[in-house]
């Protein structure tokens, strides 16, 4: 689906991570995993470092300590905002949605509205569809998009496959109506089919919790798992992300009319470095157009991970001046949202560990 | 001009580490680091070199390279 949205643009930034380091060489070795494995996938996927949030952090912290920094460094007052929209996988509860509870700790205006979007990787792109088309025709003048989750509290610490690859984090993102002619298009897709390539199996309505649902299970390559466990097909997601990214990215860029050399960047989720240097380079990117380091300070952040990126690699420039940007969001639904336009200048709360009390 | 499987499997072997010491035959399962790491690197060099696109399960049924090289491509 194309979407082209006119008169909003992009404000303001920020992320707020988890405070604990983790460090995957050093996991894997108080695991008993040989030092020269974990280096090799180390090396080829860009494990570092990972930033998890302490057990009494959820994703709506995370989203609101960064929505409490952003608002102070623009100078704004909440009751400015005219409607929050809350994407993540892993809210507070399962009603009320994440939205409304952040709607009541900021203390929003009764006519702001609230909604959660049921999204991970691909979700900040899609959340930003959502606001800047509130902005556009909704009669919003001021969206607060949260977007994150804490994946880390649903990997199984003995599945050496999917646990070392994910982080917390909580990003804000402040989208404003303009009068001036700001134009982003937007391409949005899922394919179901894919559904179970990435999936917490029980836990929800159609298998919920029993003693059953929390039975440890050691798959064939020794990794550990319960039902109500985060479950990924690492090779099934690489092969979508291959087949349908480039063309989505490809498809956006040539709605906007932007080339790899007269793009600024190519901002991707940062699923993992061999990932996002395996569609960039599929597409016709430079490296250097392209950041991939978040995945080795942080980790896989769903969908916290492109304001991170945008943040962490471009942070300055975008302060300063509009840059000419394309980015993809892409993951579990199966999912991607991909967007092309000018973003910038905007303001930037810096990326912080939430401060635990 | 076409070239060999054994020509596209040292091309291969250069991409993907595990398979340095293995021929075209050898067990894929004998291999001790033959892991999920190594089918998504497979994955990548068909792609990137071959321009087909394997999908995990196609690699992780195959006994030996010389299956993944007849592996029917999925449609793109």
């Amino acid at each position: 689906m194309h979407t082209l949205i006119k008169h909003f643009r992009i404000a303001g930034l920020a992320v707020t991570t988890g405070s604990i380091r983790r460090n995957f060489i050093t996991d894997g070795q108080a695991q008993g995993v040989p030092l020269a494995q974990l280096e090799r996938v180390a090396k080829t996927i860009g494990l570092v470092d990972r930033m998890v949030a302490p057990a009494n952090i959820t994703a709506l912290d995370l989203c609101e300590d960064a929505t409490r920094r952003l608002l102070n460094e623009m100078n704004l007052d909440a009751s400015s905002i005219d409607a929050v929209i809350f994407v993540t996988q892993t809210p507070d509860h399962s009603q009320p949605n994440n939205a409304s509870l952040l709607h009541g700790r900021l203390g929003l205006s009764k006519s702001a509205f609230a909604f959660d979007l049921s999204l991970g990787c691909s979700g900040w792109v899609a959340g930003l569809h959502q606001a800047a088309l509130l902005c556009a025709h909704g009669g919003a003048g001021r969206v607060l998009l949260c977007a994150g989750d804490t994946l880390s509290r649903l990997t199984n610490e003995k599945d050496r496959a999917a646990d070392p690859l994910f982080g917390d984090a909580g990003s804000a993102t402040i989208v404003e109506r303009t009068g001036q002619a700001t134009s982003m298009h937007f391409i949005l897709g899922a394919d179901g089919n894919g559904a179970q390539s990435i999936i917490v199996p029980a836990g929800g309505a159609r298998q919920p919790t029993t003693d059953l649902t929390r039975k440890e299970k050691v798959d064939a390559s020794g990794n550990t798992q319960h039902s109500e466990n985060l479950q990924m097909d690492g090779a099934e997601v690489f092969n979508f992300s291959l087949r349908e990214i480039p063309l989505a990215v490809q498809s956006v860029m040539q709605h906007a009319g932007y080339t790899p050399a007269s793009a600024d960047a190519l901002v991707l989720h940062q699923a993992n470095k061999f990932i996002v240097e395996s569609i960039a380079q599929k597409i016709g990117f430079e490296k250097s157009k392209a950041p991939s380091g978040i995945v080795a300070q942080f980790g896989n952040q769903s969908s916290a991970s492109i304001p991170c990126a945008l943040i962490d690699a471009l942070g300055d420039r975008l302060a300063a001046n509009p840059l000419k940007l394309v980015g993809c969001g892409f993951g579990v639904g199966l999912s991607w949202a991909a967007f092309a336009g000018e973003v910038g200048p905007l303001t930037i709360a810096p990326i912080q560990p939430i401060q635990n009390s | 001009m076409k070239t060999s499987i054994e020509e596209q499997f040292k091309v291969l072997q250069g991409e993907v580490d595990v398979l340095a010491g293995a021929t075209l035959d050898t067990p894929l399962a004998s291999l001790a680091q033959w892991d999920s790491l190594a089918v998504l690197l497979v994955i990548s060099h068909f792609e990137n070199v071959h321009k087909v696109s394997l999908s995990g399960a196609q690699i992780r049924a195959c006994r030996c390279a010389r299956e993944i090289f007849n592996l029917k491509p999925l449609s793109k």
